[in-house]
């Protein structure tokens, strides 16, 4: 107990000061914690103070927030040869850097990061690893880590997944994501290895082989994509699968957008309480998002800053505008290849300026995410994002799961291209009434289902073969 | 010789009885019914003993250099921190800091106005005794309800038996520390004095004793705890109040004795807890004690928050699961 103090202490003292964190430390407070859980079968008090950062005073959370971003970007100043031309060209000052004034520094986008990598890994840090964002939104881009970054995220993560009861030592973690996703992969097996569970990578293998796996009564969490879901929901129906037949306690999805009829198909499938639509992106590692019970995206406020930025301004978004959300990886979280105001494009609406009362109501949120800027549409007079669209098209009575569909606005009208089979049973003028019951004015044009793939890609398409057979049906 | 010793051990037999036989008693009725607040992350293991004996060791020591006003202001913000941290889950903080305000407060008066006198002696006692039996039965709970077995007790008892002897017999610091005592505020003991007859049980023997009743009955309940209650008073009372008949060594003059009590204890303690091992098997967790029927439940209101599973809510969301591309 003595020495879980002290160690508490010490990750403390390395978070509120920003001095590199010792993983080791971290690895032997989640021994504690273990112990701690198989003792009392809980954590203490507090818990939420460990986990998420004793910031619930807004003023104390943004006295940190602001000597993070000074550390952060005189760090790149020093280190980044990007940053040191980007700060200076844009008279950037980080000693002066604070919430207010940051918001001036241009963001740094994708094409950045993809037409000049070598100038974003800082000097003097050794690379150990690569991860390639998927590219499934454009050319992918490479990322590098340390070996500190390696060490220190999946240990941050497994204390953290304990405390709040996301991952127990009995557990058996199966990984449906793309295995060339290497941090993320690298991040749940070692994080299973530092808490003692089980972890299965399979990769985006065909969905019978998930299933198949899913059904050895060993997996108890699942880790993929949501349209990587959507294949196994479909396939476990189609195999009359039900509840009774996983041993499953939680999903986590992320990377795309999660419609509520296909969580509400998941949770009924598989009987899990709940699917949580997690928000992380290879870019930004380790800052991530989580949902509440109230759907909101609720960011990391330890280890970095998210910002949501009005897509037509640029300035920061009002309470109810739309914009996306910028993030900046604090040091001493990131290490080998920083970035600063990144902007991820990805699309939310900030909440109305009150006081929040969902279950994670202390850490910041916004709504969840509604999709790519760079999608975004206007027909009608008003915006049309992503999810709009995929939760309209997902709830349609013939379950066309995963959503695969293509849009343009063809005079002020959304003209969307849909595989025969979303509309099989159901008829073309029942659909469009479908969606104007959804606000969304839509004239459909019908192509055969070969061509669906080729209508919208998703992650369930960066397909892995393998030499397994497929189990006969009903096995 | 026996006109004095007797009446003065027969005096110190049903003070050390009243104070031990009290306060694992009470430590037990505590640890049914009141849930302590405990830190996110930490459960007691034996490297903590190891600290604490050396806590132990040091501290008395560092007890007989201080100067007096020092060293009770050491001895206010002990007590302060151990009824504060005890009875936060049974009163609300106004009524608890008054309360703690009076006792401390009324005690540090009555050291420094009334010991002229017997009945001012009686009322000092009654005093500390009450703030000592409160303070130690707090810390008994804090230890074993953050996590500390009964074997971690039973090795305690055991080390500070050595030490006991150690510094009662060779080095008379025991000696010299409860003289230091005397007289002043907050005297950490158990006592009474009725006449010229003045006795006393140490805060140290009774945190032992309240750890090894409530530690044995989290282990193996009621049955160990009847067999830890026996132990106590035998050797962890009777014995060292009655052995100045036999052993003159421990005492110093006609009736100022200092008797090494955990000289007496510690084996037996630790003798038990291996025969309980070997009887009963594992000791239970603090989950599986407070699953099971051993626990009074809200018998007493508890007003401050107990520790509990986290809300629904907090469990959600692995951290970082970096599956964006």
């Amino acid at each position: 107990m003595f020495e879980t103090g002290i160690r508490q202490f010490r990750m403390a003292m390395s978070m509120v000061w920003g001095r590199p964190v010792d993983p080791a430390n971290i690895g032997r407070l989640i021994q504690d914690a273990l112990a701690t859980l198989a003792e009392f079968g809980t954590p203490g008090v507090d818990v939420q103070a460990l986990t998420d950062g004793p910031f619930a005073d807004a003023n104390a959370r943004a006295e940190f927030q602001n000597r993070a971003l000074r550390r952060t970007a005189r760090r790149l100043a020093e280190l980044s040869p990007y940053y040191q031309g980007h700060f200076a060209a844009n008279e950037v000052q980080p000693a002066k850097l604070d919430l207010e004034s940051v918001s001036r520094v241009p963001v740094t986008v994708k094409a950045d990061l993809i037409g000049r990598p070598q100038d974003f890994r800082c000097a003097g840090v050794e690379p150990v690893l690569t991860t390639r964002t998927t590219g499934t939104t454009g050319r992918p881009a490479e990322v590098w880590l340390s070996r500190y970054e390696t060490e220190l995220w999946p240990s941050l993560a497994g204390l953290s997944g304990l405390l709040r009861d996301e991952i127990r030592p009995s557990d058996c973690l199966q990984v449906n994501i793309s295995s060339r996703a290497t941090a993320a992969v690298q991040q749940d097996v070692t994080l299973c290895r530092l808490v003692g569970a089980g972890c299965r990578v399979l990769g985006v293998v065909p969905p019978e082989e998930a299933l198949d796996s899913l059904l050895d009564g060993v997996p108890t969490l699942l880790s993929t994509y949501p349209s990587y879901l959507a294949q196994l929901v479909v396939a476990a129906r189609e195999r009359g699968l039900e509840p009774k037949d996983f041993r499953l306690r939680r999903i986590d999805v992320g990377g795309e957008v999660l419609s509520s009829a296909l969580a509400t198909a998941a949770r009924a499938t598989f009987g899990v309480p709940l699917v949580n639509d997690s928000f992380g992106m290879t870019e930004v590692l380790p800052v991530s998002g989580r949902s509440c019970d109230q759907g909101h995206l609720h960011h990391d406020v330890n280890m970095g800053l998210a910002e949501v930025v009005d897509i037509v301004t640029g300035e920061p978004a009002q309470p109810g505008a739309l914009g996306t959300v910028v993030i900046t990886p604090y040091y001493p979280y990131r290490e080998c290849m920083p970035v600063f105001r990144y902007d991820t494009r990805d699309m939310v609406r900030v909440l109305p300026d009150q006081p929040l009362d969902c279950d994670l109501a202390g850490v910041p949120a916004t709504t969840a995410i509604l999709g790519k800027a760079d999608h975004l549409l206007h027909a009608g007079g008003t915006e049309v994002t992503t999810r709009d669209l995929v939760e309209a098209y997902e709830a349609l009575p013939t379950r066309p799961w995963p959503a695969r569909f293509a849009v343009a606005v063809r005079d002020g009208r959304l003209a969307l291209t849909v595989p025969a089979a979303a509309l099989d049973g159901y008829g073309e003028a029942a659909a469009v009434g479908h969606f104007a019951d959804r606000g969304l004015d839509v004239a459909l044009s019908v192509v055969p289902d070969e061509l669906a793939i080729g209508l919208r890609p998703l992650r369930c398409d960066l397909r892995e073969t393998t030499f397994a057979v497929p189990a006969p049906a009903g096995a | 010789m026996p006109n004095l010793l007797v009446p003065q051990t027969m005096f110190t037999l049903v003070c050390v009885l009243v104070g031990a036989i009290g306060t694992s008693a009470f430590a037990l009725f505590y640890f049914r019914r009141v849930r302590m607040e405990r830190p996110a992350i930490g459960t007691f293991n034996g490297r903590d003993i190891i600290v604490l004996f050396c806590f132990i060791v040091t501290l008395p020591i560092l007890y007989l250099f201080l100067p007096h006003w020092a060293l009770t202001s050491f001895l206010v913000l002990t007590f302060l921190a151990s009824l504060s941290i005890g009875y936060r889950p049974v009163l609300p903080g106004g009524q608890l800091w008054l309360l703690i305000g009076l006792a401390i407060g009324g005690n540090i008066w009555i050291a420094r106005t009334m010991l002229g006198t017997v009945a001012g002696w009686q009322a000092y006692w009654a005093l500390t005794s009450v703030i000592v039996l409160l303070g130690a039965s707090a810390v008994a709970n804090l230890y074993v309800q953050g996590g500390m077995y009964l074997r971690h007790v039973a090795i305690f008892a055991f080390a500070l038996a050595f030490y006991d002897a150690m510094f009662s017999l060779v080095i008379p610091i025991t000696p010299l520390l409860a003289d230091a005592f005397i007289g002043y505020p907050l005297d950490p003991s158990i006592g009474m004095r009725i006449g010229i007859y003045n006795a006393n049980i140490g805060i140290g023997d009774l945190l032992v004793y309240g750890l090894f009743m409530i530690a044995a009955f989290k282990a193996y309940g009621r049955k160990a705890a009847r067999i830890a209650m026996g132990l106590i008073v035998v050797f962890g009372s009777a014995m060292p109040a009655l052995a100045p008949l036999l052993i003159s060594s421990v005492t110093r003059g006609d009736a100022n004795i200092a008797v090494p009590a955990q000289a007496c204890f510690g084996p037996v303690a630790l003798a038990a807890y291996l025969w309980m091992r070997r009887h009963w098997g594992p000791e239970r967790s603090m989950r599986e004690f407070l699953a099971s029927d051993d626990v009074v439940r809200s018998a007493v209101p508890v007003v401050a928050a107990t520790p509990s599973a986290p809300a629904q809510g907090r469990q959600r969301g692995r951290q970082p699961e970096p599956v964006r591309g």
